[in-house]
């Protein structure tokens, strides 16, 4: 069982909790994760520690709320409940070398799996410039990020409401895009890095791949245990099947089967909806229950 | 004076719920015996001496098998002191006797010498020790027997860490708490128990079962840290400065995959994945349980080991036709004969001789069918007495939405990449005394093995728990 010390939302569906967790805390490096179960009828999910206190033995996990068990954290947890079960650190830690100047993007909440990394390679002596893409009012980490890096840049799309989101997520991809042209166009990299949705890591790559720069990803395919005991993490790396959860998360974009990647991350999406319609219904039942 | 006495040849059956019924859900099979059954099959036992009785032989963690056995009859009239009386002989060696009773292949061990085969049929040792151990549970008999054997454990003040909460794991766990170490387990997983939890499905081995297994063995003193991977959350190197030992049980977690095209298709899964999700999340209450699992109209199941049956009979519980494809023949078969009796009841289909080549998907990326290679038989025979096969260059499509893979597993690599630990072929080597090359970190289990029988882990976990004692015992006479 490991505390919530604090939990706030910092902004649109992003939500912050600093939890006590201090076998991670201990341990963990930047491009490590977490496996976390909130609840006894819970699934496993992953999740990244973003910052943590060794010595005062906490972590940071910053959820973006995308289906049940994100919602639920967020409806149901209060600053001294417990999560159930934090395993971890799991996976390898991002290579900690001097590449020179390194642009690492965030798509989405992505940006806060970048930040531990970014934040490392800056202290180690690289020029790192993030660039965080995603809509308006889902900033995170942005003073936290300009105090880290060398540059921070921030490219935001207003979310339309005449649109659905699958279309607005679009115009997400095509700014990402657009502006990794541009910065590349513009200036040198040694090395690019990127966290994001399988199809958005796919579309920047072939961009990246256009000026023959290196590249690295981390990948995020479905996890079960985390501990390489299952194999739901595959992934086709150099056309070899490897598991993200212990070969990974982080691989070299131009070995990976984008296809293959993006096919499996979505293999459960119609369950993952139901999920979470069924819960939200008993949730809004909860709520006007609570008001009557 | 010797006491004249009728053999009864025929064994007392167990009942079974039947097939039609039992594949509507994951509730268990088997129903164990009532007392009266128990004590019906247990006058048939010949009470062969402790010295001789070849049933104790087989038993990899030697019970005393015609000793609890014997307790049974001689107080029939007296079902509590019966029971208590047959636990406590059972629990000198073996703590998880309602585990054991259920999944230990006792045709391939105690069962195997029972003299009474020579005559009839051997005796339902596994369920006579299963009815004990449930009966005790249910009466809070296993409740009293710890109460009173908890105050006479004396303190050695020696720590002991334990990796991986498995088999091998939890009885060496139960032995050197019984022995007075102060036991600690890591478990990687957010449940302790490993393959009984994860990968033996509940209508074989209910879950709740394990649990007050393991229940117990906290009560002993034992300390559990789940979440906690060794070789990431803490290092064996780290365990050696805390610890006086280390006992290694990662088990053999790390399934094979078959190097085919195709495999990282969506509807393909390990069975260790496809276990995991049903039993250990409970996939099947899905979504009162949050993990879900696809399990199409027809599946396919490669491999014909345990964990094929486990795999092929969970996969029939979610109403799905099943097929089981195995490249060798029906009596090459690796798994228990009970359990592919079980899963023939069941409706599930057997093709032999055929070998998977390509999983052939659909646009999406979804698996839609299995391209397999027709094979056929030697007279040579392999190192473990199987026949040889070789391909026929003829092949034969089924089509089919779900693969489960059960081909096999490897030990994990988060473990075997500790530094200084020899291994050979992917599996940690140990001395007669089960010592690694680490000195004071021992191991057992599939860790050592690959992969092998629930038991033979629990020996090992026995042997090693005795050869730590032993170590330490050195270690407190060189201190004192």
């Amino acid at each position: 069982m490991y505390r919530i010390l604090e939990k706030k939302e910092l902004s649109m569906r992003n939500i912050w909790y600093k939890i006590e967790a201090p076998h991670v805390a201990k341990k963990v490096q930047p491009g490590q994760f977490v496996i976390v179960r909130a609840f006894p009828n819970g699934e496993r999910i992953p999740l990244t520690p973003v910052m943590w206190d060794r010595e005062e033995g906490w972590i940071v996990l910053i959820t973006f709320i995308r289906g049940k068990t994100t919602m639920r954290m967020a409806n149901e947890l209060k600053p001294g409940d417990s999560i159930l079960n934090i395993a971890g650190p799991l996976g390898n830690p991002a290579e900690m070398e001097k590449f020179g100047k390194i642009l690492a993007i965030g798509a989405y909440t992505g940006i806060v799996e970048v930040y531990p990394i970014a934040k490392a390679w800056q202290e180690l002596g690289n020029d790192v410039t993030t660039l965080h893409v995603t809509f308006e009012p889902m900033v995170v980490l942005k003073d936290e990020l300009e105090k880290a890096v060398g540059r921070h840049v921030l490219e935001t799309v207003p979310i339309d409401p005449n649109l659905d989101f699958p279309t607005n997520m679009k115009n997400v991809t095509k700014r990402l895009v657009e502006k990794v042209r541009e910065m590349l166009e513009k200036e040198n990299y040694d090395l690019v890095f990127m966290v994001g949705p399988a199809g958005d890591q796919k579309a920047v790559f072939e961009v990246v791949k256009e000026f023959g720069i290196p590249m690295k990803a981390d990948l995020h395919p479905i996890m079960v245990d985390g501990t390489g005991m299952c194999g739901a993490c595959r992934v086709t790396v150099g056309g070899e099947v490897k598991f993200a959860c212990i070969d990974g998360p982080e691989f070299d974009a131009y070995q990976v089967d984008w296809d293959v990647l993006i096919a499996r991350t979505g293999y459960y999406t119609d369950m993952e909806m139901r999920a979470f319609q069924e819960y939200m219904k008993l949730f809004e039942q909860a709520v006007q229950g609570g008001e009557q | 004076m010797a006491v004249k006495r009728k053999l009864i040849k025929e064994r007392v059956p167990t009942p079974e719920r039947p097939a039609e019924e039992r594949i509507r859900d994951f509730k268990e099979v088997n129903l164990g015996y009532t007392f009266e059954l128990a004590v019906k099959e247990a006058e048939r036992c010949l009470q062969c001496p402790a010295n001789y009785a070849p049933c104790i032989k087989g038993c990899p963690v030697h019970i005393d098998i015609p000793g609890f056995i014997g307790k049974l009859v001689q107080y029939r009239d007296d079902p509590d002191k019966a029971v208590k009386e047959a636990l406590q002989v059972i629990w000198a060696c073996n703590s998880l006797p309602a585990t054991t009773g259920r999944v230990c292949p006792q045709e391939d061990q105690c069962e195997m010498n029972c003299v009474m085969g020579k005559v009839g049929d051997k005796v339902n040792i596994g369920k006579l020790e299963r009815f004990v151990a449930d009966y005790a549970r249910e009466k809070g008999i296993d409740e009293e027997l710890l109460f009173e054997m908890v105050p006479k454990i004396e303190k050695k003040g020696q720590k002991v860490a334990i990796i991986g909460a498995g088999p091998a794991g939890l009885t060496a766990a139960g032995e050197l708490a019984k022995l007075g170490y102060d036991v600690t387990i890591y478990e990687a997983l957010h449940e302790p128990g490993g393959v009984l939890m994860y990968g033996i499905p509940e209508f074989r081995l209910p879950k709740s079962i394990v649990k007050s297994e393991i229940d117990k063995l906290r009560k002993l003193g034992v300390k559990i840290l789940t979440d906690h991977i060794v070789g990431k959350t803490v290092t064996i190197e780290e365990l050696l400065e805390e610890y006086d030992a280390v006992f290694i049980g990662s088990g053999a977690g790390t399934p094979r995959l078959i190097n085919a095209p195709g495999i990282n298709l969506n509807g393909i899964y390990t069975a260790n994945e496809f276990l995991t999700r049903v039993n250990l999340m409970k996939a099947y209450l899905f979504p009162e349980y949050d993990t879900p699992v696809k399990v199409g109209k027809r599946v396919i199941v490669i491999g014909a080991g345990n964990t094929a049956m486990d795999a092929a009979r969970s996969a029939r519980r979610f109403g799905a036709e099943v097929i089981i494809a195995y490249r060798r023949g029906e009596e090459d078969v690796s798994a228990r004969e009970e359990e592919v009796e079980h899963a023939k009841e069941e409706g599930i289909k057997f093709e032999y001789f055929i070998n998977p080549v390509e999983f052939i998907g659909d646009e999406n990326g979804n698996v839609k069918a299995v391209k397999f290679e027709k094979m056929k038989p030697l007279e040579e025979r392999d190192s473990r007495g199987k026949r040889k096969i070789v391909g026929t260059g003829e092949y034969v499509t089924i089509e089919a939405d779900t693969v489960i893979i059960a081909i096999g597993k490897h030990p994990n690599r988060l473990i075997i990449n500790t530094p200084g630990l020899k291994v050979e072929r992917g599996r940690i080597v140990v001395d007669e005394n089960l010592m690694t090359s680490i000195p004071g970190v021992f191991a057992g289990g599939d860790a050592i093995r690959g992969e092998a029988t629930v038991i033979l882990a629990m020996g090992d976990g026995r042997r090693a728990a005795k050869a730590i004692h032993e170590y330490l015992t050195k270690k407190r006479n060189e201190n004192a």
